[in-house]
Order: structure tokens, then C-alpha cells, then sequence
């Protein structure tokens, strides 16, 4: 796999529909212009989806919501450099992303989040007695336990997936986030997964 | 032709193989059906994986609740407060003894000085709704009665004060034993000089309270004046007539000043009932506030959530989060900074004023209190159906487990003054009795025993008077039987509840309704207490 040429097309995006009004992009545009009213429309809107990353990224609700005022706090700044070539949503999680990688930095002192380790990882292969897939239908239930164990994962394997299925960045732009190489990032997201369906096939056992 | 790897599928699905790369697997899939069926699959576990991750947990429902102060925990810091203003009673009793009686002279409520600042707070605390609370509170104790059958768990969670009460009684409680670690200092002027460290807790009592050196374990103050310009490292917890922190406090404060002026460096938050309170554009609060207060002015900065009740708020400095206020009026200038949700509950709309330069990040939600508001719900009267509802069946409860005491409890509020006057007694001092037993340890069994005794009356208060009332009413002589008894009752409580949302007046009656309710319970237990076989 050749780590530049290769993007197909960008995953697909799934916003959710009722959440973006025919106004949004008024809003948006009065809260470039400070105003507090549609800073407050934009901070009703999304808080939710901004502390659900935060959450899955951090590992105390404390310090998820210090990361999620921040990200709005910030937001009356950082909203200048949003040009709309991707939708608002998905722009926002990325900052989100970003502040929660800045704390977990913080916390290491400066050090990199996720440190790549030379273990063939990259080329890594499923072994025959590997979970297949997760089944298409699943109750509520078992969607919590989904979450569960996500949660419950090691961070190298949580913050790429939560980061892909959550914000559905790119492989890239996670890459660029967590200071990786992006074939990394690849096997880092098919580990995870693989991580996640043997924890899950443990737990029904 | 070869199939793919599982990896290599999985980067398809997510759509991030490289253009020629995916063309040839699209063509592979056209031919290979364990492929085609490993793609379907693993898109399946994709939508599985958004879908999953989408649906947020619990926790996060609500995040636009941020560690709000919910009303629980004001009633936990409620009950800290009466632990503390009856210790203090029994503190200044000590410090009396020590004759340096000038220093607490304001919380005197027997002198002049302290009579004033008594009437400030009993005024302040009539006007916002105080007696109101109290009735909730009463509701509150109702509803536990009716689940008492129910569990006993869910009694005991009731009683679990919250955190920073809890701190704060655990701080009081260990500084009462005689073996813990605590220097004492007393004298008209008490000062820790620049160069001087104390170890342990510091109880400072005297006129002008002065630190500049470092106290390493908590402060403890009763003096005119206060002022912190060096370091403590644990907590304060001040009774001081004027509080000037200009150093560092690396816990929380607990303040029961007039007024308290912040503008040095807090690590957590404060917790107080003053009249006036200022954190300085210097302050800093490492946490939040939660503040009673006549006039409060912030503009320093606070890390989290501003609760406050106020007479007048100014804010000009930065408040982390939520801003949640209740009071007569709330003012944000231009440099004001808010970073989640503005809420205040204001009589008038014009009495909030926010400059067009302030910043809320989150919702501004300002509400109007309008007094009559609640009586145009329907839910409103659901609820005072319901707790009518209750009343009437502990009141039954009551009447078949202990008719005679019942009876007599209710003939007793006839006593009018001597119930009166018992009942005001009682309500005062029954928490300071807690607390005492409390302080010795062997006590505590029987200081949870008075307090669960405490709370029940204070609820079956009103079914005594409303009882009394109504019988009075209907019956004013000849024989009761259980049913008269039962129609008295309520006829006499569908009055005290009509009275009781009488503005100011209805207070009142509330609270003389509590006073006569436990006066009359407290005479009936003493009688069926002396007489070895209660009627």
C-alpha cells in the first residue's frame, strides 16, 4: 500500500440530518461574527457530540467536560478558520479530537500520545482462529456492551477507532492527529477491531 | 486469483485503499464469494460500530448538566451550615470562658451587633424564599416517610450529606477531639509571622486574626477581622466578621463572614452565606462557588460552575462554566466571560444586564420568577394533591398504630403558646443536641436516632396543627371519634396549604406551624415518657 497516493474517497460521512438545520449555515456565519446568541445555538446543537468524543477519549468525566468547554470556549476563535469544505459537524470533532490529544499530551509532559512500535504490525494478517466480524443486528444491549468494551480498551487501540467510527475522520487525518504514520494508523484500527470482537466474544461467553 | 487479506477488506470498507487497489478488489469481489460475504460482513460490523458509539452512555445525556450544584447537595451543605451554627453556639460559649467575647460579639444574637446581623439574614432568608424551602424540605422528609416501608436504604442514601459537607462536618468533628493535632491561639491580636510555619490545624480566636506565615494544616477562625496574606495549606473555615484573603488557600473556604474579599489564590472552592463577597480581579478560584449573599462581585476568575444566591451580582471576570444565579439582580460587563450555560432566575427581565461585550459559550437562559407562575400548572396541583394525599395517610397510619399519642399530640397544640414557644426550642436546639451527642463518638448512635426523631416531627408537625385546626373548625367541643378526627385533618391542612402560598405571610405561618407541631410533640413525649404507661 503506497501511504500517498492511496484515497479512494473519504469515508463517508454520516451526519445526522436533523441536527443540521437549513440554518446552520447562518449560524455559523453570526457566530464568525461573535455572536453570542449563535455561539449558544451551535453550543446547544453539538455539546452532546463533542462530550460523547471527549468521553471516549479521556478517562474521567471530569476531565471530559473540562476538554469540551474548552473546545467552545476556544470556539469563538477557532470558528474563523473554518472554511466549510467539510461539513461542520465533522470539522468541530476533529477540534474536539485535537483538544483531547493536546490534554493527554499535557498529561504525558509532552510526550506522544501513541508511540509506534516495530512489530510487524503493519503487515499483520488475521490468523485463522480470529473473531469473524461482529453480527449485522444487535440488540440495544449488546450496544452497550459494545461501548463497554470500547471503553474498556488500551488507548492505542481506542482513540483511533473512537476517532474513525465517532468522528469519522480519515485514516489521514487520524494520522495527522495522533502524530502517526498512516499505515499505522490502518493496523492500529484493525487490531482494535480485532481486540474488540474476541473482548466481546469473551464476555458473551 | 488470490483473495484478499482480512486487513486489506477492512481498509476498503473503510473506504481508504488506494484507487487502483480498490478497483481490483471491487473485481475480485465480483467473482469471489467468501470475499463478497467478508465485506458484507465487516460493513456490517462498521454501521454496528458507529451506531454503538453514537448511541452516547448515560453519563453523557446530559452533558449540559455539568457538575451543576443540584439541590440535594444544597440541602447536604444546609445541613452542614445548622451543624455549624450550632457548634458555633457551643464554641462561643468556649471562647467566652477564654473572656474574649468582643470578637464574636455580631454572632452574639443577644447583642446589638449581633441582633442586626441576625435580622440582615433572617430578612434575606424570609425574602428569597426561605420558608419556602423549608416547606419542600418538610415535603421532602414526607416522602421519605412513605418510603420508609419501602427500604431503609433509601433512607440512609437520604442522609449522606454530600461531599463538601461532609468535609466540612468530618473537619469540625475531629477538631472537637481532644486528641487530634491542633495548636490554639487566643489573644486580642493573633498573628503568624512571615517566617513562622505552623504545623498543625491553627483555631485562631481574637480580635484581628493575622496570617502571613504558612499554616500547614487547616484554619479555623472566629475574630473581627481576618486576613490570609501568606499560605494555608488545607482548608479554611472562617467566623469572622471581615475575611480579606490576599495569599493562598490551597483548600476550599468556608465562610460565615459579613464579608469576604478574594484576591489572592484559592485551590478549590467556596462555600459560604455572607453579605457581601468580592473576588477581587486578582482572585482566583481553583473550583467553583456556592454562595449566599447579599452583594457578591466576581472579577477574578473562577476555573468552574458559579452558583449563587445574591441580592446583587456584578460579574466582570471569567467563570470556567456554568453560571447559575438566583437573587434580585445580575449584572455582566464587557469583560465577562462565561464558558457553559448562563441561568438566573430574576424577578424582573430588566433586572439582568449583560453587556454586549460579555461571552457565554453555552445557553442564556434567564427565567422570570413570577410568584403566581407556578399556580397556573397543572402540575402544581398535582403535586399538592399528591403530598395532601400523603399527609393524610401517615396521619391515618399514625391515628391506627398510636391513637392515644396522636390524639394528645393534637390536643396539645390547643397549648398555643406553651406549644409555641417548646416548638421554637426545639427546632433550635434539637441540632445542637445532634451535634453534641455527635462530637463523642459513643453519642453518634444515639445523635442518628434524634435526627431520624427530628425529621419525622418536623414533617408530622403539620398533621397535628392541620388536625387541631380542623377539629377546632368543624367540632369545637364534644367527643372525636378516628373519622372526625380524619375530616379535621383535612379540612385543616387544605387550609394550612391555602394559607401557606400567602407571600411572606405564609412563611410565616409555616414556620409557626413547625414551631407549634413540634412543641406539642415534644410535651406529649415528655408526659407519655414520665408517665410509665402512655395513655
Amino acid at each position: 500500500m503506497d501511504a500517498e497516493s492511496n484515497r479512494a474517497k473519504g469515508p463517508e460521512p454520516r451526519e445526522d440530518k436533523q441536527m443540521e438545520g437549513p440554518d446552520l449555515e447562518s449560524v455559523i456565519e453570526r457566530a464568525r461574527g461573535h455572536d453570542a446568541e449563535a455561539l449558544g445555538e451551535i453550543y446547544h446543537r453539538y455539546v452532546r457530540r463533542v462530550f460523547g468524543l471527549c468521553r471516549y477519549m479521556l478517562d474521567s468525566r471530569e476531565r471530559a467536560e473540562d476538554a469540551t468547554s474548552e473546545v467552545f470556549l476556544k470556539l469563538q476563535r477557532s470558528i474563523k478558520s473554518y472554511d466549510g469544505r467539510i461539513p461542520f459537524p465533522r470539522w468541530l470533532l476533529r477540534v474536539a479530537g485535537n483538544q483531547c490529544i493536546d490534554a493527554l499530551r499535557r498529561q504525558r509532559r509532552g510526550r506522544q500520545v501513541i508511540v509506534e512500535v516495530e512489530d510487524g504490525a503493519t503487515v499483520l494478517e488475521a490468523a485463522s482462529d480470529e473473531q469473524s466480524p461482529l453480527a449485522a443486528v444487535m440488540s440495544k444491549e449488546d450496544r452497550a456492551q459494545v461501548r463497554d468494551v470500547i471503553a474498556g480498551l488500551p488507548e492505542n487501540y481506542r482513540l483511533p477507532l473512537v476517532l474513525r467510527y465517532y468522528s469519522e475522520l480519515s485514516y489521514d487525518e487520524i494520522a495527522q492527529q495522533l502524530d502517526l504514520r498512516r499505515n499505522y494508523v490502518a493496523a492500529l484500527i484493525f487490531r482494535a477491531k480485532q481486540e474488540l470482537r474476541r473482548k466481546l466474544a469473551h464476555r458473551s461467553k | 486469483m488470490e483473495c484478499y487479506s482480512e486487513q486489506m477488506c477492512s481498509i476498503f470498507v473503510d473506504g481508504e485503499l488506494a484507487v487502483d487497489e480498490a478497483r481490483r478488489l471491487r473485481d475480485h469481489l465480483a467473482t469471489c464469494q467468501r470475499c463478497r460475504e467478508l465485506v458484507d460482513a465487516l460493513r456490517a460490523e462498521n454501521r454496528v460500530l458507529g451506531e454503538s458509539l453514537h448511541e452516547l452512555p448515560e453519563e453523557a445525556a446530559d452533558p449540559v448538566g455539568f457538575p451543576r450544584l443540584r439541590l440535594s447537595r444544597v440541602w447536604g451543605d444546609l445541613a452542614a451550615l445548622a451543624a455549624v451554627l450550632a457548634l458555633v453556639s457551643v464554641f462561643s460559649a468556649w471562647v467566652d470562658k477564654l473572656r474574649i467575647p468582643e470578637a464574636l460579639e455580631w454572632l452574639n444574637p443577644f447583642s446589638a451587633d449581633g441582633l442586626t446581623n441576625l435580622i440582615f439574614n433572617l430578612s434575606y432568608y424570609f425574602a428569597h424564599g426561605g420558608t419556602a424551602m423549608l416547606a419542600d424540605y418538610a415535603a421532602v422528609v414526607g416522602g421519605l416517610f412513605l418510603l420508609l416501608g419501602g427500604g431503609a436504604l433509601l433512607l440512609g442514601r437520604r442522609w449522606r450529606l454530600h461531599q463538601p459537607g461532609l468535609r466540612l462536618l468530618i473537619v469540625l468533628l475531629t477538631l472537637s477531639l481532644p486528641s487530634f493535632a491542633l495548636e490554639r491561639r487566643h489573644a486580642e491580636f493573633v498573628t503568624v509571622a512571615a517566617n513562622e510555619t505552623v504545623d498543625d490545624t491553627l483555631l485562631a480566636a481574637g480580635n484581628t486574626v493575622r496570617v502571613e506565615g504558612v499554616v500547614n494544616g487547616d484554619l479555623l477562625v472566629f475574630a473581627r477581622t481576618l486576613e490570609v496574606r501568606g499560605s494555608v495549606k488545607g482548608d479554611l473555615v472562617s467566623f469572622a466578621k471581615r475575611t480579606v484573603v490576599s495569599g493562598t488557600v490551597e483548600g476550599r473556604i468556608y465562610n460565615f463572614s459579613q464579608s469576604l474579599d478574594l484576591d489572592g489564590e484559592l485551590g478549590h472552592s467556596i462555600y459560604g452565606w455572607v453579605q457581601s463577597l468580592r473576588v477581587d480581579n486578582r482572585g482566583h478560584v481553583g473550583d467553583g462557588i456556592l454562595v449566599g449573599a447579599g452583594d457578591i462581585s466576581l472579577e477574578g476568575e473562577v476555573k468552574r460552575s458559579a452558583t449563587i444566591f445574591a441580592g446583587n451580582a456584578d460579574v466582570s471576570g471569567t467563570i470556567g462554566r456554568d453560571l447559575t444565579m438566583a437573587g434580585g439582580s445580575l449584572t455582566l460587563t464587557n469583560t465577562a466571560r462565561v464558558g457553559g450555560n448562563l441561568s438566573a432566575r430574576v424577578r424582573h427581565m430588566k433586572d439582568v444586564n449583560i453587556a454586549d461585550g460579555a461571552s457565554i459559550a453555552g445557553k442564556r437562559d434567564i427565567q422570570v420568577r413570577v410568584r403566581k407562575s407556578q399556580f397556573t400548572r397543572p402540575r402544581f396541583y398535582l403535586h399538592q394533591a399528591v403530598w395532601l394525599g400523603a399527609a393524610m395517610l401517615v396521619g391515618w397510619l399514625g391515628l391506627a398504630l398510636f391513637p392515644g399519642f396522636f390524639q394528645a399530640c393534637t390536643q396539645a397544640v390547643g397549648s398555643g403558646w406553651r406549644s409555641l414557644g417548646l416548638g421554637v426550642g426545639v427546632l433550635a436546639g434539637v441540632p445542637v443536641a445532634i451535634v453534641v451527642a455527635a462530637i463523642t463518638l459513643v453519642g453518634i448512635p444515639v445523635s442518628l436516632i434524634l435526627l431520624a426523631v427530628y425529621l419525622a416531627a418536623i414533617y408530622l408537625a403539620k398533621i397535628w396543627v392541620g388536625a387541631f385546626l380542623g377539629r377546632m373548625l368543624l367540632k369545637p367541643s364534644g367527643a372525636t371519634t378516628r373519622r372526625d378526627w380524619l375530616l379535621g385533618l383535612l379540612v385543616g391542612l387544605l387550609i394550612l396549604t391555602i394559607v401557606g402560598f400567602i407571600p411572606y405571610l405564609g412563611g410565616l405561618v409555616r414556620l409557626a406551624m413547625v414551631c407549634l407541631g413540634l412543641g406539642a410533640f415534644a410535651w406529649q413525649l415528655h408526659r407519655s415518657l414520665r408517665t410509665p404507661i402512655a395513655a
